[in-house]
């Protein structure tokens, strides 16, 4: 388990064994966790899936009872979205923040050690949630009432996690920007942060936005439930539609959350790899900042078909479109970086590359969704589903692999096995795509999303999605196996495996010892 | 392994802190925002009065027939259309009647929220006074009957022929 | 331990502006956003870029109001 080895002969005299990680207050060791608590959920959200997709198989049902199948989506989403993808953010976001800027460690170091060790408690609440009477919630991922206003003692679990979430997510939002803004070493501007390291203060800032604003819709939805408000009751004059207005004003600004950090650590790799610095610097930092803005007024396009005047059908279609400009700057700069680069193809690299060829695809399906004519025919059909999985899958995830390869090697000083960890990449790509393509056309000829079942003329798309998806869940073991290889018996790695890399970890051992940058480095 | 944690550090934690409170505040302040945004934008006004045009003009030459119907939630009332369905002309304005009986010896205060079909009659319908426009109470054993005045704006689209004007009661104290 | 960058010098309101609109459309210079990063302080951009928010939700909904009558 020791990813970082421990250099003693320091001042310090942390416990051992089990203890050390429960009171652990480096943020190496914490960022550790979060890593592997995010992989854990990963898996159990994976055996969501594939749950999901042998019901889907074929048509009629077979393993899932409707119900049953319901809770599997609705705690697939909530599993993915808060339990794998934005813990690994902010576990990379751990381990590297602090070696980046120059600083020892984070701003604040105990209450790092609370934010993460909420989450496993959130985790267990919702897996536990499967087994009380009524089942895990229903209703979705985005847990609109009237039927997130029913549901039994799972519901309430449901919330009771989500609180304690977004408490741990406010709180490493608050630690990354302190640590950002007062921790830097001498020189370090903020003109002169890694990519990674900017991506991530603008998306703390946006966790810090929204994050409270989620606490307040499921606390209104809780105090509905148990207390006699009517916030979204329509029955005692509220309005279910209010809901799902606040939830998005949360929601959209979320989807950014988990890809403004993809962006920045695809902005780390692209230039090692193309051993040139990243095309437009500053134009990347002012795009970060001005999709941040943007999707705080766009929400509204995932409503199209709930009830809105053209007016505002239309505002939203513009201001949605609009926010996919910033977005294609960063494209266009992350191929600039490539072009007439010395490029070399580590898996780091392949991972990269693969996310911005499949993000685009993911960018153009939401520019289609976000055309309110279209939309309100592909509104909840598959065809978002393939959209959102393009951006998150192949967005968020794909990055993440690339950044835990990227860093691996300074992590625990060992080199992954390299053949395996391209086949990891390639298999992921392979399977990525057969599981989530044919779901573009599944969604154009009208198949609903949420529905264990479906009429016959679905089925060879569906029998091709879930091979695509066994297939790619199945590759995912192959990382796990990957990675602890590597740690275990991985070749000796450098200190500065890829040659191109210029940011400040890579001056330090490999592994990064315990404790780094205690006499701030000096920057040119 | 204490860290020390210096002043400027513990100021932006505060500093951060009380907006995250603000923010959590401000999701609840959506909460009225957006109810005085549609008041003012008249998206959701199914419980206000319209404001009618003195000079709508009546046309002859269609008749379109409404659907009466009501329904109870939760609560012991029975509430029902005095006539089951009505035929008018476009641009004439007409008053039906409901009645609802409190059928248990405790008071009641009753809200209905009316529901239309096709949907977008909504556009179409103006009505000038309706029992939804307020609370209802009931003592234990009150009859009551209850007008809806309204027009159906001529503009309606030529084939709707027939729709259905629904009310739900609904309990306004669950459970007492 | 502490950020000293804000040297000397005020941004004018012009630069501010400009600032703002290139970070909306996601393209700015080197030299400018160096100009830019030492002259204008954290609460002229908030204040330009609330500002700058609210010019672009209203044009937005001018050119809606133009499509839409
Ligand atoms: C070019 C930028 C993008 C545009 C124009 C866009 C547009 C849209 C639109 C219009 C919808 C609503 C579709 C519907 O429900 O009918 C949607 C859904 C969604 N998008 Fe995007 N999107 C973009 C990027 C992203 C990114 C980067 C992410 C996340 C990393 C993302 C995640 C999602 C998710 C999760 C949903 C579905 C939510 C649900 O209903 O469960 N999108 N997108
Ligand atoms: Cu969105």
């Amino acid at each position: 388990m020791a990813v970082v080895q421990d250099v003693h002969g320091h001042h310090d005299h942390h416990p051992s064994g089990i203890m050390r990680w429960v009171m652990t207050t480096n943020h190496k060791d914490i960022g550790t966790l979060y890593l592997w608590f995010s992989f854990a959920m990963f898996l159990v959200g994976g055996f969501l899936a594939m749950g999901i997709r042998a019901e889907l198989f074929m048509p009629g049902i077979q393993i899932l009872e409707p119900e049953l199948f319901n809770s599997f989506t609705t705690l697939h989403g909530l599993i993915m979205v808060f339990g794998a993808i934005m813990p690994a953010f902010v576990g990379l976001a751990n381990w590297q923040v602090p070696m980046m800027i120059g600083a020892p460690d984070m701003a604040f170091a105990r209450m790092n050690n609370w934010s993460f060790w909420l989450l496993p408690v959130a985790g267990m609440l919702l897996i536990s949630s499967f087994f009380v009477p009524g089942g895990a919630a229903a209703g979705g991922w985005t847990f609109y009432p009237p039927l997130s206003a029913q549901g039994g003692l799972g519901v309430d679990m449901m919330i009771f996690a989500i609180h304690i979430l977004g408490a741990s997510s406010i709180m490493g939002a608050i630690n990354i920007i302190t640590t950002i803004l007062n921790m830097r070493a001498p020189g370090m501007t903020l003109m002169k942060m890694p990519m990674f390291v900017w991506t991530w203060l603008i998306t703390a800032y946006l966790l810090v936005l929204v994050m409270p604003v989620l606490a307040g819709t499921v606390t209104m939805l809780l105090t509905d439930r148990h207390f006699g408000t009517s916030f979204f009751n329509a029955a005692g004059g509220g309005d279910p539609v209010l809901f799902q207005h606040i939830f998005w004003f949360f929601g959209h600004p979320e989807v950014y959350i988990m890809i403004l950090p993809a962006f920045g650590i695809v902005s780390e790799i692209v230039p090692t790899f193309s051993r040139k610095p990243l095309f437009g610097y500053a134009s990347m930092v002012y795009a970060t900042a001005s999709i941040a803005i943007l999707s705080c007024i766009v929400w509204a396009h995932h409503m199209f078909t709930a009830g809105m005047p053209t007016v505002g059908q239309l505002f939203f279609m513009y201001a949605t479109m609009l926010i996919a400009v910033p977005t294609g700057v960063k494209v266009f700069n992350w191929t600039a970086t490539m072009w007439r680069g010395s490029l070399t193809f580590e898996t780091p690299m392949l991972f990269a590359i693969g996310f911005i060829f499949l993000f685009v695809i993911g960018g153009f399906s939401g520019v289609i969704c976000a055309i309110v004519p279209i939309d309100i025919q592909v509104q909840d059909t598959y065809y978002v589903i393939a959209h959102f999985h393009y951006v998150l899958v192949s967005g968020a995830l794909f990055a993440i692999f690339g950044g835990v390869y990227y860093w691996l090697p300074k992590w625990c000083g060992r080199m992954y096995d390299v053949k395996l960890a391209n086949m990891h990449f390639w298999l992921s790509m392979i399977f990525f795509n057969v599981a989530f393509f044919v779901q573009h056309f599944l969604g154009l000829a009208g198949m609903p999303r949420r529905i264990p079942d479906y009429s016959l003329q679905f089925a060879d798309f569906n029998m091709i999605s879930s091979i695509g998806a066994f297939g790619f869940g199945l590759s995912q073991i192959l990382f796990l196996y990957i990675v602890i290889k590597c740690i275990r018996s991985g070749e000796k790695a450098a200190d500065k495996p890829w040659e191109g890399a210029n940011t400040l970890e890579w001056t330090l051992p490999s592994p990064a010892p315990y404790h780094s940058f205690e006499t701030p480095p000096v920057i040119k | 392994m204490t860290q020390s944690v210096t002043n400027i550090n513990v100021t932006m934690l505060k500093k951060l802190l009380i907006f995250s409170a603000i923010m959590f505040g401000f999701g609840y302040a959506l909460v009225p925002m957006y109810e005085k945004f549609c008041e003012v934008t008249g998206i959701n006004n199914l419980l206000q009065p319209n404001a009618v045009d003195k000079n709508i003009k009546v046309d002859m030459s269609r008749t379109i027939a409404i659907e009466l119907d009501a329904n109870v939630r939760g609560m012991p009332w029975q509430f029902k259309p005095l006539q089951s369905s009505v035929k008018i002309h476009p641009g004439e304005s007409i008053e039906v009647m409901y009645e609802i009986r409190n059928m248990s010896d405790q008071e009641f205060t009753g809200q209905a929220i009316p529901s239309y079909s096709p949907r977008f009659l909504e556009k179409y319908l103006k009505k000038f006074e309706c029992f939804c426009f307020t609370k209802q109470v009931l003592k234990p054993g009150e009859v009551r009957q209850m007008p809806v005045k309204f027009v159906i704006d001529p503009e309606i689209p030529v084939d709707v022929n027939t729709v259905t004007i629904s009310y739900t009661f609904f309990a306004l104290q669950p459970g007492k | 331990m502490n950020n000293t960058e804000h040297q000397t010098g005020k941004a004018s309101t012009l630069q501010v502006a400009k600032a703002v609109f290139w970070s909306f459309l996601g393209i700015r210079k080197k030299d400018d956003l160096d100009r830019d990063a030492k002259m204008i302080k954290p609460h002229q951009v908030v204040i330009g870029g609330i500002i700058g928010g609210v010019i672009f939700v209203l044009s937005i909904l001018t050119l809606v109001k133009v499509v839409t009558s």
